[in-house]
């Protein structure tokens, strides 16, 4: 979602500025041109596309992909082993001696002291 | 010069044609999407990941915050975060012991990213200002405290959403805005060095809320937009997307990486959060919640990072929530959110510590937590 209204600067500097096309002059041409142009650049975006997707593989050949690049990789948030691959690892739940005291770090606000 | 009634045609018929064809693309893509990673995975007979209640133990409370938190970001070698807030503060921590190394107040407090340099002495954030600031973590703070700002990135239209350091590169720097471009910068000059999108059509067409770049091929980055569409860019060829990936029906909020460097992972406005495959542009899986059963209005998703394998994907939400899909079973194995010591608002930034060890959250409820996995529990 976008910035919500509390968080918008109390003086708006500028407005978003909005583009109609209201006048048949000049400038209502040249939006509609410019407009053209864009539509004709996606038109042929959107054929390149479709021509990739004559040759393209089907969805299971990625998810075969997906399946393997998850495997055998150390991951330490997955409950896997008993204890950590990585010693390092397990240094948020080390004591951290506290460097204005010798007394042991004990974190407040966890689950563990 | 054609007429305004000719020129309105022409412009009729090359709607109706660009429809037309998105039509029969989603159509081609539709049979192209033979199965997806959930359906794939049962079918190799994987079964779900299955954790404790008491595996993924909140051992860290930071607080310090005196606003809703919105923003983090990890150092990529120490155990330093950053993080932004709405008391116009970014507050960079020592995450292994709870301690503040710098408070920094903002000239603009309506701060909405931040992000940390690969080398970790600085920090970039930006805003409704519409400007990127950079801080460099050695100065000295004057006699108010205030840290001088080392660098300003202007030329944005619109608020910065999101920024990040291009991987070991301390000079370069990507910022998507609420002006619907991504901007490639010089952060030593202050320089653009190229826009994606705005005047080129195959740019956003919408806000742009999230980047991600690709930290295995650091030329290749997506942005995530109210467009509801995901673009991959090549920081080589600002010209034009590299493609777009349709599936969202709603603002895509987060967009990160999948650790292989070949799929990403989305969350969005629309309650779900989304894998797709890179090269070939399919919808892998998509991950929806159980509906409410009270039938409230689905959490939105505002941020999702992936655990270091990728296996988990950790979804943030609107109602606090933060889910932890097993990203291949598309089952939601732990709700972090329902824990012991869980936050006690909305869910609006989360990352992963570089060794994967850590899951840091920030939350409406002022405070960032960090999660590990208990080892000495299961001994």
């Amino acid at each position: 979602a976008r910035p919500s209204s509390e968080q918008q600067q109390p003086v708006a500097a500028e407005a978003a500025a909005t583009t109609t096309t209201r006048s048949v002059g000049y400038v209502g041409k040249h939006r509609l041109s410019a407009a053209i142009q864009r539509l004709d650049q996606e038109l042929q975006s959107l054929q390149d596309e479709l021509n990739e997707l004559e040759t393209m593989e089907p969805a299971s050949a990625a998810c075969r992909e997906v399946i393997t690049s998850t495997e055998g990789k150390p991951d330490p948030l997955l409950p896997i082993t008993s204890s950590p691959e990585n010693s390092s690892w397990d240094r948020w739940f080390q004591r951290v001696r506290s460097s204005r005291s010798n007394k042991w770090w004990q974190s407040k606000g966890s689950d563990f002291a | 010069m054609a007429s305004v009634a000719e020129l309105k045609e022409k412009h009729a018929a090359a709607t109706a044609s660009v429809n037309s064809l998105r039509e029969r693309l989603r159509q081609r893509r539709q049979t192209l999407l033979d199965t997806d990673v959930e359906k794939y995975s049962k079918a190799q007979g994987r079964t779900a990941v299955s954790f404790n209640p008491t595996d993924l133990v909140c051992c860290r409370t930071l607080q310090g915050h005196s606003g809703k938190v919105y923003s983090l970001d990890w150092t990529p070698e120490k155990n330093w975060i950053v993080s932004a807030s709405q008391d116009g503060r970014l507050i960079v921590w020592n995450a292994l012991t709870s301690q503040k190394t710098h408070a920094i107040k903002l000239h603009c407090p309506w701060v909405m990213t931040c992000a940390f340099a690969p080398n970790g002495q600085s920090v970039a954030c930006g805003g409704l200002d519409s400007a990127c600031s950079i801080f460099n973590l050695s100065s000295q703070a004057d006699r108010d405290g205030n840290m001088p700002v080392s660098r300003v990135l202007t030329g944005h239209k619109g608020y910065v959403s999101s920024c990040q350091y291009v991987p070991d590169q301390e000079t370069r720097l990507i910022t998507g805005s609420g002006d619907q471009t991504c901007v490639l910068w010089d952060v030593t000059t202050g320089q653009r060095i190229s826009i994606f999108g705005g005047e080129f059509p195959s740019g956003h067409t919408a806000d742009v809320l999230s980047l991600s770049i690709n930290s295995l091929n650091t030329n290749m980055f997506i942005s995530g937009s109210c467009d509801t569409t995901v673009r991959l860019w090549d920081l080589r060829i600002a010209s034009r997307a590299v493609r777009t990936y349709h599936g969202h029906e709603g603002d895509i909020n987060s967009v990160k990486f999948f650790p292989d460097g070949q799929r990403f992972g989305t969350g969005s406005d629309d309650g779900t959060c989304r894998l797709f495959d890179m090269r070939t542009g399919h919808q892998l899986q998509v991950y929806n919640r159980e509906p409410d059963r009270n039938d409230n209005e689905l959490p939105i998703v505002t941020s999702v990072a992936f655990s270091i394998s990728g296996r988990l994907l950790f979804a943030g939400y609107s109602n606090g929530d933060c889910y932890v899909w097993d990203t291949l079973l598309a089952e939601m194995v732990l709700n972090l959110g329902t824990l012991q010591n869980s936050h006690e608002g909305r869910i609006s930034c989360l990352g992963l510590s570089s060794d994967g060890s850590a899951l840091c959250t920030g939350s409406w409820d002022k405070n960032l937590k960090l999660r590990g996995m208990a080892w000495h529990e299961l001994l």
